[in-house]
Parts: C-alpha cells; structure tokens; sequence
C-alpha cells in the first residue's frame, strides 16, 4: 500500500479537518500517513492544500501524480491539473461541472493565465469540464458525485455544504479501501468535544460509504493492521515539545508565519505536566510566553531573562529574523545563552509568506555584525525537532553563545506520525547553581582553556555587560591586549564544540558508505533524498546520502573524507545559490558540482528528485543543475 | 557594613554633567531603601546615560541603543522577585527605543525607567534628541532644530504607566525620594530627569532649570495616589496629571504626577496563568530531572497529539 492523495479547497474551508480525518481514519487501521499543507497568505478563501501520503511503514516523503484528488472547490480541479497522472481519481461535486475559469477570482492572476494557456493548447474550453477532459487525457478519473444530495439523504437541517469536507475525506477512505467503522472513529476523534457534530457526520460518513458502494467506487478492502500508540505531530510540534523537555521556561515571539504556531502551542500548555517520579522531588513550575512588541524586543527580552539564569529562546522567521541582527551581535559578544528558532520561508523581504523555502542559511551564518562564535544546527524531520531544540538549549548553555536552530516551512507544517517520544535520548545539562552571593564575579575570567568561563547569575551576583569589549567582570575596555585575550577565548568554546559534540548530531553518511554517488543535503529534503536512493537501487545505481546537520561550527574533517571518496556529488537544496554547498566549500575547499534546485516555495517530491538525478547520472555529468518545479 | 552602591570605576562625564546629580541620587536611594545588591539590577541602553550601570555596585547590562526595556523586562519577568532600574537617555527611551517605551507602559513589568533629559544625543555631539523643541538651537546644531518634541510625561501617561513623575538632576533631595517610591511601586514606572548637558545644551543649563521648576508637592492638596479600593479616582487624577504635564515653560513642574496602584502588574497577571510562578520563577526551576534527563512528561503535556 502506497497512497497519494491531495485534498484542496478555500482556505478556511474546512481543509484541515479533513485531513485530520484521513489522518486518524488510516491510524486506526493501523497505517502511516505523511502530510504537508500548502497555504496562501489568506485567511479565507485562497486555494490551500494538503498532499499526503499514507504506506504501511512511515513514508518519509511526497509524490506526483497522486492516486486520488479531492476537491472541494473548482479551483481546485484547475490548480492541481498537474498533479494528475494514470488512474487519478478526482472526487468533486458535480456542481462544479458548469463552473467556468473565468468565475475562479481567487486563483492567483497568473496561475489562471497559465492554466488558460493549458486548455487552449489542448483545445479544451476554460471551465472545469475542459479542464475535466484534459485530466481524462493524461489518465485521470474523474467522478462526479452530487454532494449536496448525498448529505441531504443523511442531514436534513441546515446547509449541507457544511459537510462536503467530511463528505469528501468518506469517500476518499472508502475508495482507499478503508471500512467504514474506522472512518467514524476518526469522526469521534475530530470532533471530540461536541456530540452533535459527532452524530451529524457520523451519518455523513454512512451516506458517502453507501453512495460509494452503489456506484461501484468502494475500493477492496484494505488489510487491517495492528493498532499502536503514535503522535501525529508536525515540525512546529517538535520544536515546542523539545524546547520544553529541554527545560526552556521562558519564550519571546512577535507573531509571522510560520514561526508563531510554536509559540502559541506553547501558550497553550503552560502548565507543564512533570513525570511521577520527579514530581516528589522538583518543584514543578510553568513557562512564561511573552508576546513581544516587534522582533528585536523578542531577541533582547529573551537575553535578560537569560541572564538570570532561565533557558529562554525566541522564534521567529525571515523578516523577523533580519530585525534580530544587532541582538545576536550582542549575544555572542556578552556570551548569552540564547536559542533562535529560525522558520525559513521563501524571500527575500516578505517573499513567499507561507511556503517554503531555505535561502536564510548564509545569513543564519553571518547575521551580526563583528566577528563572535555563534552555532547553527538545523532539522530534516519532526522528530529531529524535538531532540535539536532540546540540544540547541544545551548548547546555549555548556557554550554560552547565540544557537540559530533552523527548520523550513515544510518540516514545520509537515505532519507526521511519530511512535515514541524518547525522554532519554538528549540530556539535560542544566549547571549547578552557585550557592552563596559572588561580589565582583569573573564572569568573563579569562584564565580558562578550553574558553568557556563559568556562568554568572543575575539575582545571585554581581558583575556587568556591556555590548562594549569588557574587561573579566564585565567593565568596558578598550585595552589591545585583553580585547585580543577576550577575542580568543570567545572563539576557543566553538573548537571546544567542535571537540564535544558527538559527530552524528552534526553530520551523517547514511546508506551504503561505499556508494559512488552521495548527495548532499540539509532539512527538509532528507527523507525525499533517502527514498530516491532506495529508488535508484532498484535502477541498479548505488547512492548514499552526507546529510548535514551542523554548520557552524563546521565538521570539515569528515565532510572531506566523505566527499574524497565520491565518484559524483550531487547537492540537493530548496534555494537558488545552493548556499549549503558555498559554506561548505568555505570549510573544505570542495567544490560541488551538481546541484538540484528549487526556489518555487513548494516542497520538493520524491519523483522530481529522482528524475532529476537520474538526468544527472544518466548524463554522466555533463548537466551541472536540475531546478525543480513541483507543486501548485 | 553598609554596602557601597557606588562602584570603583572612574567616571567619564564631563564636569558640571546632570548625570552626576543622578547618579548620588540612585545610590543614595538604594542605600535608603536597604535593598541587597543581589537583589537589584540595573540596565541601560547607549549613550553617556547608558553608562550609568557600570557606576553603580549592583549587576548591570548596558545593552544596545533603544533596547534596555526590552533586557530588562526579560530579567523581570524571569525572575519577579528582583528590582530592575532602567537609566537611559532620551534619545535612546524616546527616539530609538520609542516602540519599547510604549509597549512596556500597556505591560507595567515592574520597572523604574529613568529618562536622562538633556535634549540632546549627548555621547554623539549633541545632535537634537525628541525632546528638543522646534526652533530651538542648541550650540552644537548648525541650524534650529525641525522636529517637534514629544513629552515624556504625557506620553507616559497615556502609554499606561502607572507611575510618572519627573525630577532634576541638581535637586537630589527630591529626586532619590521620588527614585525610592517608584522602586517600591509594583508598575513600572517613568521618571523624567531634567539633566543639564554643559557641553552641548547651552538653552536648557541649570540656572535655566532653576528659575523654572517647582515641586507639585508644595501644594498641600495635590495628591497623586490612587490606592487600592480607590479605583473610582483614577480618571480625574489622570486628567490633572496630565494637565500637569503639559505644563513647561516659565514653570516647570517636578514630583509625582501620577501614582495609581491599582492597576495590576504584568507579573501579577502571569501569575493567574503559570503555575507557581511566583513561588517557582523560570530564573530559578530546576530543568533537569534527577536522572540527569527531561523531568517533563511530554506525553501528559502534550495529550491531545497522542493517537490510539
Ligand atoms: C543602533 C545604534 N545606532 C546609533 C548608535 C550611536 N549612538 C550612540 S549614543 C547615541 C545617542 C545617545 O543619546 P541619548 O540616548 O539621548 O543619550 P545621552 O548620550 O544624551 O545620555 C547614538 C545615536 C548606536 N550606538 N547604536
Ligand atoms: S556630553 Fe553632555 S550628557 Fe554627555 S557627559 Fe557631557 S555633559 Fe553629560
Ligand atoms: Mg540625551
């Protein structure tokens, strides 16, 4: 079992309950499913998506064309034309059939031009039955099914529109195959707290069940599997839940998206639930949110409540992230614990709001002015978001230095099921604190090897900061000789990470070590990469993945060795300059080749990557890069 | 032995500066006031003000231009117990930080914000800060000043502060009293501090101070206070606070012009929210569990993303 599917509608349309739905449906059966939501920048009405990906085992990545599109629009018929390939099933209402393109305001001027040079080209009329028909050509199916009818034999009061989200996700299940029982438990989980909306779409899923079965669309009936526990969560999920385990208790935000679902989930749960064991003997206490009035008071509350010893961070994305400059300049010359959570979406400027993107990885590198160590880690899946948030805290803390911790769009709004959350895996390395008051405490003592000076606590000693080059208790100097002893001791605590820090939390070779074709990668695109290479295989072409995790401070010994190796490096990012592979030439010196690229903000598949490889490998190199055009 | 809230570094202001008259003001107050340097932190923004914290015997953070609010808000909320006093320029509150300033009168943390008010940028040469009146120029401008000023006190007012007052740099009796009630004060708190610049303002100087100001407090019925229980007065000592405030000129107001005490600090209202946050700060908790590992159960927090 491998099934695609799209389901689209306005935005604000009842999307997400959908896939909520279809997500639950399929757990209870047992299965896996791997989502990602596309949005506009628009409250209501805009096209919006969810592609999702339901297998046995934990798909770790999307593709075209899918196998069902649900629309619950015409404009989403139009958008998706695309996305359909032999045997898509396109579920829709069959009122959508005397829709026209023309009446399709929302879809973004350009889009409908294109779409209109599609139909043209094929000498197909601009309305959903033209666009129906070219969907026919390319092998799609469409079926039509009158939805305001079918919900009328189940409810009879109110709109019936209201249940066409529910209606389409029935019959999506049903042809998946899927009984129904598991389909009206998802309903109960979904829509929990109110009775009636159980009992009202419970019939609704009936109805869609029996419509499907007398129309001969019921899929066979698909293997049950056994049941086990998972967390459906997504990248903005993970970062909260490992930032809290990580011990933070103190959070700064200015709301953008996609930043700000971490902060208000966090919000949200305050009051934080301790384990049995250690609630006899810690004192439980919550977390303090604090919704700022712009980024660079977010940067710097978040610096003051440091100070006092709290692990404090802020999140934020591009914009927001531009605005925090001077504070993170500050934080690597005062050596403040600080975590930023970076959200990348496309730029520049305000770019593309709510897609994805990872084109702020050189300025993650850079943003600041002067020269002060700083860290930059970065995720490729929702469960290396919990444990990277919970080590960016850890190293805030052991290095004292600002840590960037970078996630993309897609991997904050990627839902996936997780099966265990593993409470051992990261420590917690919280210092002692100092027991008795220290008067003029040597907070920036020099005296130390491997750089890091022992930690200072506002509300139990005395010492000064100051942006400016200070002296060992924090005194402005200007003095040349303990400006340069200051300098080196900043910089020492990053060969000190370096030393420290196990290599697999900051680069992996994963597949076979003796493959001749490694990718390269960060983020996102690292579960995309790993099902390529398994595809590949199949082809007769033996690749592994150098997966980068860390890029300052740099793991170049080992990056070196790998790509040494190499017959052919391919570079895979969602950006336009492939800014992985400038910074790690910066390091190693090594010049990569060939890079597979994609700056239209939607997520990167599993198919466009492999043809594109494949282009690649099969030219033997003569093409230096692929750019990648998925996704409406 | 007492503490000495003055600290050992040599100070750099240039002879005859206000902020001289400040700084024995906000030492004495400490003293008065017994408070444990531990217990008391200090941070400024950029600007011959903003090194006020390195003068003082308590921690200090002489933050970024414009940014001291925000440090010190955070050290505030993190840790409620202790008192945060906010020295900085006017430049830095009201030009630079104006967003701040603002934010933090809707927040009330439980601040005391000096304004060193000299009109000028003063550690840049003089250029005019946004309390110089149009027209006005100073010795250091090379032409009359284009701006209009803003007002400290009635833009404090109508922030939300819960707490304004303004005091002169050459009256440190005054000035340490008012200095002392606003640490006390639960809100934060705005003290708008006439500072005579010698070097660069040559209109507003001392003995120009001097024939001007007089003390609200002189007159016996003038009262400020809006205490607990007494909810009902606080619009109309607004509006005479305000009245006041817009005063300037051949007279010039100093002492309090507003101190409502009913209005709940932003720690206060944290405190309904997070549990044990008063008893249990994020300064101090405790994150890691005795095990050396996570001490939260995510699962519990987290209930609603579990599947079955
Ligand atoms: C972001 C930034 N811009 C500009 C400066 C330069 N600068 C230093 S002090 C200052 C003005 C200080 O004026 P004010 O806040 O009134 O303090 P005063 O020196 O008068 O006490 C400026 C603009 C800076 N430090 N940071
Ligand atoms: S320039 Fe003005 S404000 Fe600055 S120290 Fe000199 S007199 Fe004081
Ligand atoms: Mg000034």
């Amino acid at each position: 079992m491998d099934l695609s599917l799209t389901i689209g509608g306005p935005q604000g349309g009842g999307i997400d309950t959908s896939s909520n739905m279809i997500n639950r449906a399929f757990a209870e059966a047992g299965y896996n499913v791997f989502g990602v939501r596309e949005y506009h920048s628009n409250i209501k009405g805009r096209h919006s998506y969810n592609h999702l990906r339901v297998k046995e085992e934990r798909p770790r990545s999307l593709k075209y064309p899918v196998d069902i599109l649900v629309a619950l629009d015409p404009d989403t018929i139009f958008e998706h034309i695309e996305d359909i390939g032999e045997g898509t099933k396109i579920i829709y209402d069959k009122s959508f059939e005397t829709s026209d393109l023309a009446q399709a305001r929302l879809i973004m001027r350009d889009t409908a031009k294109r779409i209109k040079e599609t139909l043209d080209s094929a000498s197909l009329p601009n309305n959903i039955k033209g666009a129906l028909e070219l969907a026919k050509k390319k092998g799609g199916i469409p079926m039509s099914i009158p939805f305001g009818e079918v919900v009328t034999t189940a409810i009879s009061e109110g709109p019936a529109s209201r249940y066409f989200n529910t209606l389409g996700s029935a019959i999506t299940l049903s042809i998946a195959g899927l009984e129904q029982k598991f389909a009206e438990a998802a309903i109960k989980q979904v829509f929990s707290s109110k009775p009636k909306a159980v009992e009202d779409n419970v019939k609704v899923v009936a109805a869609a069940y029996n419509y499907a079965l007398e129309n001969g669309m019921a899929g066979e009936k698909l293997k049950v599997l056994p049941k086990k526990k998972r967390l459906l969560i997504t990248g903005n999920d993970g970062s909260t839940m490992g930032k809290l385990m990580g011990g933070l208790r103190f959070q700064t935000y200015y709301p953008i998206t996609p930043a700000s679902d971490e902060s208000t989930l966090m919000e949200e749960h305050e009051n934080l639930q301790y384990i049995q064991a250690e609630k006899n003997k810690l004192k439980e206490g919550g977390v303090v949110v604090v919704q700022t009035e712009d980024e660079i008071s977010a940067v710097t509350m978040a610096q003051g409540a440091a100070l006092t010893g709290s692990r404090s961070s802020t999140a934020t994305s591009g914009p927001g992230f531009s605005l925090m400059a001077e504070g993170i300049s500050f934080a690597g010359m005062d050596e403040v614990p600080l975590v930023i959570t970076v959200y990348q979406r496309g730029g520049p400027s305000t770019g593309l709001p709510t897609r994805n993107g990872q084109s702020d990885l050189l300025y993650a590198m850079f943003a600041g002015h002067g020269e002060f160590p700083r860290m930059v880690i970065s995720s490729g899946d929702v469960e290396e978001c919990v444990y990277d948030a919970m080590s960016a805290l850890n190293y805030a803390h052991r290095y004292q230095l600002p840590v960037i911790h970078l996630i993309d769009k897609n991997l904050a709004n990627t839902t996936d099921f997780v099966p265990d959350i593993d409470l051992k895996k990261v420590k917690v390395n919280q210092a002692v604190r100092p027991t008795s008051t220290r008067l003029s405490f040597k907070r920036y003592n020099l005296d130390t090897e491997n750089g890091i000076s022992e930690m200072g606590y506002f509300g139990n000693d005395v010492f000064w900061m100051t942006g400016d080059e200070h002296d060992e208790i924090g005194h402005v100097t200007e003095d040349p000789v303990v400006r340069d002893r200051q300098m080196r001791k900043r910089f020492r605590k990053l060969e000190t990470a370096l030393n420290e820090i196990p290599l697999e939390d900051m680069v992996q070779l994963l597949g076979d070590k003796k493959a001749e074709i490694t990718f390269v990668t960060w983020g996102s695109q690292k579960g995309p990469i790993l099902d390529v290479i398994e595809d590949l295989k199949k082809e007769g072409i033996n690749a592994n993945l150098l997966y980068l995790k860390m890029f300052e401070p740099f793991p170049s010994d080992f990056v070196k060795e790998v790509l040494g190796k190499a017959k052919m490096v391919i570079n895979v990012e969602s950006n336009m300059l492939a800014q992985a592979a400038r910074i790690l030439k910066l390091n190693t010196g090594i010049d990569i080749e060939h890079n597979i690229l994609k700056y239209n903000g939607r997520h990167m598949t599993e198919d466009e990557i492999l043809e594109a490889a494949k282009e690649i490998i099969k030219g033997e190199g003569k093409k230096l890069v692929e750019v990648l055009e998925n996704g409406a | 032995m007492a503490h000495n809230f003055k600290s050992d570094i040599a100070v750099d202001w240039c002879p005859g500066c206000g902020d001289f008259g400040i700084l024995t003001s906000i030492t004495q107050a400490l003293s008065e006031l017994n408070l444990d340097p531990k217990d008391v932190i200090s941070t400024s923004g950029i600007g011959c003000s903003g090194k006020t914290p390195h003068y003082l015997n308590i921690a200090g953070v002489h933050t970024l231009h414009g940014r001291s609010i925000p440090f010190a808000t955070g050290i505030k909320l993190s840790n409620p117990h202790l008192k945060v006093i906010v020295p900085g320029g006017d430049g830095d509150m009201l030009g630079i930080g104006a967003g701040h300033f603002v934010a933090e009168g809707r927040r009330n943390s439980g601040l005391t914000i000096m304004i060193f008010d000299n009109e000028v940028y003063g550690l840049t040469k003089g250029q005019a800060a946004p309390t110089m009146a149009l027209g006005e120029k100073t010795k250091s401008l090379a032409r009359a000043n284009v701006f209009t000023k803003v007002n400290p006190i009635t833009l404090a007012l109508t922030a939300g502060y819960s707490f304004v007052a303004r005091g002169f740099s050459f009256d440190m009796k005054q000035l340490k009293e008012i200095i002392k009630t606003a640490i006390l004060h639960e809100g934060s708190s705005v003290i708008d501090i006439l500072q005579p610049c010698p070097t660069y303002n040559n209109i507003n100087t001392m003995e120009w101070y001097r024939e001007r100001v007089y003390k609200l407090e002189d007159d016996k019925s003038w009262d400020p206070i809006i205490a607990p229980g007494n909810e009902a007065q606080a619009e109309e000592k607004f509006r005479k606070a305000y009245e006041k405030g817009n005063e300037w000129g051949d007279r010039i107001p100093t002492g309090i012009f507003y101190d409502n005490r009913t209005i709940p600090s932003f720690h206060k209202r944290l405190n309904e929210f997070v549990p044990n946050y008063y008893t249990n700060p994020p300064a101090t908790q405790i994150v890691t569990g005795s095990d050396g590992y996570t001490p939260v159960d995510v699962e519990a927090t987290f209930s609603e993303k579990i599947i079955h």
